[in-house]
């Protein structure tokens, strides 16, 4: 449906988004995830027209979405990263003023205000001025703005930023009922678990470039086996560093006052032995925590870096 | 379609914003009639003290018209066939009939007259030079022959063309638009009595009085004073025109809803910023709307908001203050062109603005440009007693093109007098939508630092 190749997109010295190729499939949820400044806003503008690029193509059920930006207008909604309302007029107005935009008017306008608005869970505000609306509102008629005209690709950019948990969930499992409705979605975020739950394919960004794509599974392969462990201790010495240190299987060790890091392989094959050693030592330990590999590892793992500070 | 939207959506936003509704309507209704009110007595003393001076040339010769009169009368009256104890008698009738002693003493010597205009008689240089210093606000010049002429027209039959001139200093054109209307009603008053007693010439011909009736030459100078009264009631009516701006409260409605379209651009002048800040703008262009567009919705917005603001203030003062704006189609006519340039004006604003980045411009404009502009134009004070210089500065304000506009209609005249104005009005209008198209669709160069400003702030 979407074809990038080699996006780059440069504003005086910044490279933005500096050399990118991906593809999203129709009816697929195509998570684009990376840390802030990762590039990731600078290529959903070039998607949505908003901004030429430097070099590269992007295609559109075929066509040049720049030679022929309205082939894509008219089936594309965005949910920008910053709230793109009229604080001053009501849900309604607003929706039915974007919806004008769309070429809605009249009976069929109303009904899909309606529809929206069930759908974004604001039936019952939808007459009170936005700015008189919290935050998590703010951001769930953000997003049906962008749904008035039944877009076939809907472009979602971290759409749960600073909002509480009980309206991102409403909005992960709006998402959701989106694309089983047949609507594709790139969704964009640097919340792992996000991406991690909505999206069957996901690209990881930083600093401009694609570090890592696939399925989520697939990913998760690449650092495949790389179990963490961590240790919590009563207390710490060399003795014990040492002692742990040379069970055999483990691939790297840490240790920061009482807490020792340990990444192996296969955690069930060596976690008896780490915790007879310990024992044996005479040290007791307070917790013992096991961690799945994960996006954000991956993601450490990739760049050597956390995907938030 | 789209458009109509985001007229729309503007208006409804504008609308529900008190404080821009405050300033747009109610400010300017308050001033009005505080101004209309408290600066009464300034007002109409600064108005009846001055008396306008004017000079009156005369190119013609007295002497050589009065002899040229005689030598003709007796030729041709006697080559017509007239007895020669008629053309005596006319002859004799002449001397009484004296055009000289109608304009200076019956007419411009009348109380009338002379409440309102001084005259001294000066050559024509000395009468240029005293205009260009603005010592004066008009020369009246009598042109060569005008003694024979006027002679001929009120003694004779015949019927002999006299122009008579007024030259007025445009630095002064409330008292020149006085002595052009005083003269007009004069020639008008002198072309009526003549044409009335050629009339009863004809008449008395055509009923074979023949040479009788010009033994009653009572009769003609009955006619000919009966028109000079008729002079002065028109005199009467036009002195009352003319002074009607004075009228303080007239005067303030104008220059207030003048001034305060003004601030209709100003407020448009901060919508397009406004937008991109707010993000609707970009929000916009992903709906595949064109700049073009949008700044066309801006641009009608501004234009009827400004209308909006002409019709209430308009519709306000006629009936609380007793302002009467004159002519219909005139003042329909000049409040539709300044709201044309008002919205020309705040699209450069708007898009000026936008480029900028920030309200700076727009402040400026609101808080210092609409008040020279004010001044210049005469929203605060009228010009006319603002020293020379800033008279002539009075040109660069759209406000004193539209006051002075209104001024004209308010004192009766009709839309011939006033399409200059509309003229001037709607090609500022045009100017500036061209320029402000020209400044939005220029390459973009600065456009995404504010992208770039809210990225970092969120990081
Ligand atoms: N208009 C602009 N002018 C200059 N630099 C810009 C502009 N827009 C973005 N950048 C820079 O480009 C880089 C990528 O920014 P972008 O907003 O695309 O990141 P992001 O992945 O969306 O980050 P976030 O998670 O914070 O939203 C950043 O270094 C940013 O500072
Ligand atoms: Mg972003």
């Amino acid at each position: 449906m979407l074809k990038v190749e080699n996006l780059q997109k440069n504003f005086g010295n910044i490279m933005a988004v500096d050399g990118i190729s991906f593809e999203v499939r129709k009816g697929e949820v195509f998570g684009l995830l990376g840390p802030n400044g990762a590039g990731k806003s600078t290529t959903i503008s070039v998607l949505s027209t908003l901004l030429p690029p430097s070099d590269g193509v992007v295609l559109f059920e075929g066509k040049n979405i720049f030679e022929e930006p309205k082939a894509i207008q008219s089936k594309l909604g965005v949910v920008p990263q910053d709230i793109a309302l009229y604080p001053t007029l009501s849900g309604y107005e607003n929706l039915s003023f974007w919806g004008n935009l769309y070429g809605l008017t009249g009976r069929e306008l109303k009904k899909r205000i309606e529809e929206v608005c069930e759908i974004i869970g604001l039936s019952e505000r939808i007459k009170d001025r936005v700015d008189k609306y919290s935050g998590g509102m703010k951001r769930r008629l953000n997003i049906g703005a962008a749904l008035l005209h039944m877009p076939e690709l809907l472009i979602m950019d971290e759409p749960t930023v600073g909002i509480d948990p009980q309206s991102r969930n409403h909005i992960l499992d709006t998402v959701l009922e989106l694309n089983r409705q047949g609507m594709t979605i790139i969704y964009t975020s640097h919340y792992m678990e996000e991406v991690e739950y909505l999206c069957s394919r996901i690209c990881i960004m930083d600093q401009g470039k694609i570090i890592a794509a696939g399925s989520k599974d697939e990913l998760v392969e690449m650092i495949s086996g790389k179990t963490e462990i961590a240790l919590l201790l009563e207390s710490m010495d060399q003795e014990i560093v040492k002692t742990v240190g040379s069970i055999k299987g483990i691939d790297s060790m840490v240790h920061q006052e009482n807490q020792i890091l340990i990444r192996c392989e296969n955690a069930d094959m060596i976690l008896a032995d780490i915790i007879a050693s310990i024992t044996a030592s005479g040290n007791h330990l307070r917790s013992v925590d096991v961690k799945k590999p994960n996006l954000e590892a991956v993601f450490l793992h990739l760049t050597g870096k956390a995907l938030r500070d | 379609m789209k458009i109509r939207s985001i007229i729309r959506k503007d208006l409804k936003t504008l609308l529900s914003d008190k404080k821009a509704l405050i300033i747009i309507l109610l400010m300017p209704i308050i001033l009005m009639v505080i101004l209309g009110f408290a600066l009464k007595g300034i007002f109409i003393e600064s108005w009846e003290g001055s008396k306008v001076n004017i000079a009156i040339v005369k190119q013609y010769v007295a002497e050589s018209d009065l002899k040229g009169f005689n030598d003709a009368l007796q030729n041709s009256l006697l080559a017509q066939g007239m007895g020669a104890d008629t053309a005596s008698e006319l002859s004799d009738a002449s001397d009484e009939v004296d055009p000289e002693n109608i304009l200076f003493n019956e007419f411009l010597g009348s109380t009338e007259v002379s409440d309102i205009i001084v005259y001294r008689i000066e050559s024509e240089k000395n009468a240029k030079e005293l205009l260009n210093r603005g010592e004066i606000s008009a020369i009246v010049v009598l042109p060569e022959k005008y003694l024979y002429n006027m002679k001929i027209n009120l003694l004779t039959p015949f019927r002999n063309e006299v122009e008579i001139k007024v030259l007025t200093n445009p630095d002064a054109t409330m008292d020149g638009q006085i002595v052009n209307a005083i003269m007009q009603a004069y020639s008008d008053s002198m072309s009526s009595a003549i044409i009335g007693k050629n009339v009863l010439i004809e008449a008395a011909m055509a009923n074979n009085m023949g040479n009788d009736s010009f033994k009653g030459m009572e009769a003609v100078m009955t006619g000919i004073m009966a028109a000079l009264e008729a002079v002065r009631v028109e005199v009467d009516d036009v002195a009352l025109e003319g002074r009607k701006p004075i009228m303080s409260s007239d005067y303030y409605a104008a220059a207030m809803l003048a001034m305060f379209i003004l601030f209709a651009a100003g407020q448009g002048g901060r919508m397009l910023l406004e937008e991109k800040e707010s993000f609707t703008w970009q929000r916009m262009m992903v709906a595949g709307t064109s700049k073009l567009g949008i700044l066309a919705g801006k641009f009608l917005v501004i234009f009827i908001i400004a209308l909006l603001q002409i019709l209430i203030m308009t519709i306000f003062s006629q009936l609380v203050l007793k302002v009467e704006w004159g002519d219909f189609s005139s003042i329909a006519g000049i409040g539709i062109a300044a709201a044309f340039a008002v919205a020309g004006l705040g699209t450069v604003l708007a898009a000026v603005t936008y480029r900028m980045g920030n309200f700076k411009i727009a402040n400026i404009f609101e808080t210092g440009i609409i008040q020279i502009m004010a001044l210049l134009g005469g929203s605060f004070v009228p010009i006319d007693i603002l020293p020379n210089a800033f008279q002539k500065l009075s040109v660069l304000s759209l406000n004193g093109i539209a006051l002075k506009a209104y001024q004209k209609t308010m004192m009766g005249y009709g839309l011939e007098a006033v399409v200059g104005y509309i003229a001037v009005l709607a090609g500022i209008g045009a100017a500036f939508t061209l320029l402000a198209v020209i400044i939005l669709m220029r390459k973009e160069g600065t456009d995404h630092v504010k992208h770039y400003q809210a990225a970092r702030i969120k990081a």
